[in-house]
């Protein structure tokens, strides 16, 4: 007995101190550089807690953003296209699975792709404040981001870059960054087979159907509707203004005109990219769907299963380039001041982690998540 | 000192007569043994000794003052012991001066005395859990005394050993009686043990609990256990005794 | 004889571990030849032994990638450790006080009761989303308090109430107070149950903060680590972190159990 606690003692020393010698490690790191603490959070949480003070500040889509700022709470620190100018955001992918097992997906393909750029088309006319059309738009952004107030909803707008296009390069580049800050489960990465980052780049993108698109955009819908209509379950991200072009094809009927029903996939709306990828994708709960592009990237990588191919995905349009803004409190001037400070994030492996961290590269700054 | 007079008391538990009209004396000094069948009260007896229950009728008095609360001029020595587990010997018997408020060295002090006279020098730092049957029942013996009282109340203390070690505690018990002399109070269901220690016996019998017969003992110390006037007395308690013992079988 | 029967025990129990594992690996690589399926259930996304030892490995310690810090399993324990040994101590510090009271005086029990017995049917699940609002930090703590602490008052109430009657009788006559009873009879005599209510409370805390750390997010927590690598497919990595849970867990319970042993000599 005296023995056995002996040795219990024993064992409890050592587990101790490797503890603190965890602990004097990592302070030493945060004596250099106190990191950021990125904390994932949901949108709403991300308000509230700027306006207690318990984050310092949140990068997130739009249109919490907007609201933060109109509410008074915080200001815009640093635009995602100050991050990296133009840079691809959401995209629109479809299943592997789904797309193996119906007959005609790629016509369906070409008219999801097509919708995207009728809508496209109209945000960005309506956008302009003389547009007929400009309090429409205005309704359908505060009924899609959950806002009260026009003034957000104008702002918010104002931040993101509508697009239909596909963008190999940009892709190519979030690949690389992906890889380089650690996302990657590189066991499967291996398994994957990919040679480089633009090789999966080629690989995740297809520009057939947004080339089509472009070619019929004027065409008479009643020529290029799909004979029979077609049942796709769609999924996207809660209240993210980036989605917009969907909400407006699917509110507007584009995609109705083009033989396509519209249905929500299960578990839609997503809080995430991540939670969108796995449960909708990987399960085949979800046909079509649009997300940010890191979540697709990282997936198709980590959680597939090479032997079925599960998360695999296909890239065929965007949605929209930047979008995504750095929120701090009043008091904070600088990426620097947020050094050992708690700052709120949609969550590991969406657009705006990775757009975090590449802020933080070019300012020198360490982040912790 | 350590005259405890009974004067008709009778107590009630519900609607069960527990004691009727008890009266019998513990004079100064005196070994009084109670015996008789289970069930007659003879544990209610001692409790209300102890002030640990109230009578409903009738008077206790200890030295001329009625007993009202707990009374702490007794000694209690319990039939299992009841020693502080989480206390070693020394820590046990010092439980009673503690309470007191005494200083350490005065608890130090009378400790040792007690565990001088009980007999257990060595055993000072042991734990209840280490000890045997009778080594307990010597510091459940000693605890008591420790606390200086006038009256030791004994609820069959021996009852939980074995015959060999029953004797010889027996014998132990009158050497500190004898050293020490104070009254006592005596529980038994043995006529054997309460002949051979008692100065007087009290046979109880039951349903109600009611004070049949008391029996002086004049044989003169120390007793042999085996004397022709033992066995006498012994015959004569037995027959009182077995009265009751047939009636209170008759009931159940 | 006795020494030779512990080793035998003590072989087949590692026997057991190991058996465990490997049809673990077997499940799994019959699951990827395809040979083995249950269905609704995608057994290949579960990484195999090996690969979660690999990530448990790798994971140990802190890493850096340019601007990313990922801290280690390491941190995360000891900051998962530091929350429930925090709750722990606030709840012993008013579990016990009430426990005592509650189980020694019948007035107290009347008042506490009819509170503690609605409140301790709660899950500490339960108080996660109130205490993400009403904390502004500190919340995981609340919700290992809201764990431990009706365990402790449970088991003293417990231990208060099962203390020996002849003891306090004992006590009575040796001249004790009411305050002197309570202090030197009772609480020794329910010592034990408060340390067992303790172990129990830390048990269930040591869950109930892997829950809180999911909802209530910091950025160091075991729970919190295996959400996220939940978030980004690392599934290796997610089980790695279970285990290391399920490990902590065993050692604190018996840690706390030799403890006892060792400074409660005088039990049975």
């Amino acid at each position: 007995m005296k023995n056995s606690v002996k040795k219990l003692f024993i064992v409890i020393f050592v587990i101790f101190s490797i503890f603190v010698a965890g602990c004097l490690q990592s302070n030493q790191t945060s004596e250099n550089s106190a990191p950021i603490n990125l904390v994932k959070m949901s949108g709403q949480e991300m308000i509230q807690k700027l306006g207690t003070g318990e984050i310092a500040g949140f990068i997130m889509w739009e249109p919490y953003p907007a609201i933060a700022v109109t509410k008074g709470l915080g200001k815009d620190l640093i635009l995602s296209g100050k991050i990296w100018k133009d840079h691809p955001c959401c995209v629109i992918a479809y299943d592997e699975d789904w797309y193996k097992s119906t007959n005609n997906s790629d016509e369906i393909l070409k008219r999801m792709a097509l919708a995207q750029l009728k809508s496209v088309e109209y945000i960005n006319n309506a956008k302009q404040s003389d547009s007929p059309d400009h309090e429409e738009l205005i309704n359908y952004t505060m009924q899609f981001g959950g806002m009260t107030d026009p003034a957000a909803a104008n702002l918010s707008l104002a931040d993101v870059e509508f697009v239909y296009n596909t963008n190999i390069p940009g892709t190519t580049t979030f690949i690389k960054n992906i890889q380089d800050f650690g996302i990657f489960d590189m066991g499967k990465w291996n398994q994957s087979g990919y040679k480089n980052a633009s090789d999966y780049a080629n690989s995740l993108v297809t520009n057939n159907y947004v080339d089509w698109a472009i070619n019929n955009k004027d065409a008479d819908f009643s020529g290029i509707s799909l004979q029979e209509p077609v049942n796709v379950r769609y999924g996207y991200l809660i209240n993210d203004i980036h989605e917009l072009p969907f909400y407006i094809g699917w509110q507007k009927g584009y995609y109705k005109n083009l033989g396509i029903n519209i249905s929500i996939g299960e578990g839609a709306p997503f809080q995430n990219g991540a939670f969108e990828m796995q449960k909708g994708f990987k399960s085949n709960t979800i046909d079509i769907g649009s997300l940010g592009i890191p979540p697709v990237i990282i997936h198709r990588i980590n959680s597939n299963d090479f032997s079925t191919d599960d998360a695999r995905v296909g890239v065929i349009a965007g949605m929209n380039n930047e979008g995504s803004v750095i929120v701090v409190s009043n008091n904070i001037t600088s990426l620097k001041d947020l050094s050992g400070k708690t700052v709120g994030y949609p969550g590991p492996g969406t657009i705006q982690h990775v757009l975090f961290l590449m802020a933080a590269e070019k300012e020198g700054l360490r982040v912790s998540n | 000192m350590g005259r405890l007079v009974l004067e008709s008391v009778t107590k009630k538990f519900n609607s069960f007569q527990a004691l009727e009209n008890v009266s019998f004396e513990v004079a100064d000094g005196e070994f009084v043994c109670l015996l008789g069948p289970s069930g007659c009260g003879k544990t209610t007896v001692l409790r209300l000794a102890a002030g640990l229950e109230a009578p409903m009728g009738g008077n206790l008095l200890l030295d001329g003052n009625k007993i009202e609360g707990v009374n702490k001029e007794c000694g209690f020595v319990f039939q299992e012991y009841a020693l502080f587990p989480w206390r070693t010997v020394k820590e046990n018997i010092e439980f009673g001066p503690q309470a007191k408020g005494l200083n350490k060295n005065e608890c130090d002090r009378i400790s040792k005395h007690y565990i001088d006279l009980v007999g257990l020098n060595g055993f000072e730092n042991h734990y209840p859990k280490e000890l045997s049957g009778g080594m307990k029942q010597r510091v459940g013996i000693a605890r008591a005394y420790a606390n200086n009282p006038k009256l030791l109340l004994m609820d069959e203390p021996f009852g939980a050993l074995d015959a060999q070690t029953r004797n010889l505690m027996q014998g132990e018990l009158l050497r500190i009686w004898e050293k020490e002399h104070i009254s006592v109070l005596f529980v038994t269901h043995s006529v054997d043990e309460a002949v051979f220690l008692g100065d007087k016996v009290v046979v109880m019998s039951a349903r109600p609990g009611k004070v049949k017969e008391i029996f002086d003992v004049k044989l003169p110390r120390p007793r042999i256990r085996t004397s022709l006037e033992a066995n006498i007395i012994r015959d004569k308690v037995l027959k009182s005794l077995g009265m009751e013992i047939k009636l209170a079988m008759k009931d159940q | 004889m006795k020494i030779g029967e512990k080793k035998k025990e003590v072989v087949i129990n590692l026997l057991s571990l190991v058996g465990f594992v490997l049809l673990w690996q077997i499940i799994l690589i019959l699951t990827r030849e395809g040979i083995f399926s249950i269905p609704f259930i995608r057994l290949r996304d579960i990484p195999t032994p090996v690969e979660t030892w690999h990530a448990l490995i790798g994971s140990m310690f802190t890493r850096i990638y340019g601007p990313s810090l990922t801290y280690g399993i390491y941190n995360h324990v000891f900051a998962s450790l530091e929350r429930v040994i925090e709750g722990g101590i606030i709840a012993f510090i008013i579990g016990v006080p009430v426990g005592i009271g509650v189980g020694y005086s019948r007035i107290i029990g009347n008042i506490f009761n009819p509170i503690i017995e609605i409140v301790r049917n709660m899950p500490p699940m339960a108080w996660i989303p109130i205490a993400i609002f009403i904390f502004v930090s500190g919340g995981s703590i609340f919700i290992v308090f809201i764990g431990v602490v009706f365990p402790i008052i449970l088991n003293t109430i417990q231990g208060v109430r099962s203390t020996d009657e002849r003891l306090l009788d004992a006590a009575r006559t040796l001249g004790a107070s009411e305050s002197k009873i309570v202090t030197k009879v009772i609480i020794p005599s329910a010592f034990p149950s408060i340390m067992t209510g303790l172990r129990i409370g830390l048990g269930v805390g040591w869950m109930a903060i892997v829950a809180a750390e999911m909802v209530i997010r910091s950025p160091v927590g075991l729970g919190y680590f295996i959400w996220n690598m939940g978030d980004l497919g690392r599934y290796s990595e997610m089980i790695a972190g279970m285990i290391v849970i399920g490990v902590i867990g065993y050692i604190m319970n018996i840690s706390i159990l030799l403890l006892q042993r060792r400074f409660i000599k005088w039990e049975d």
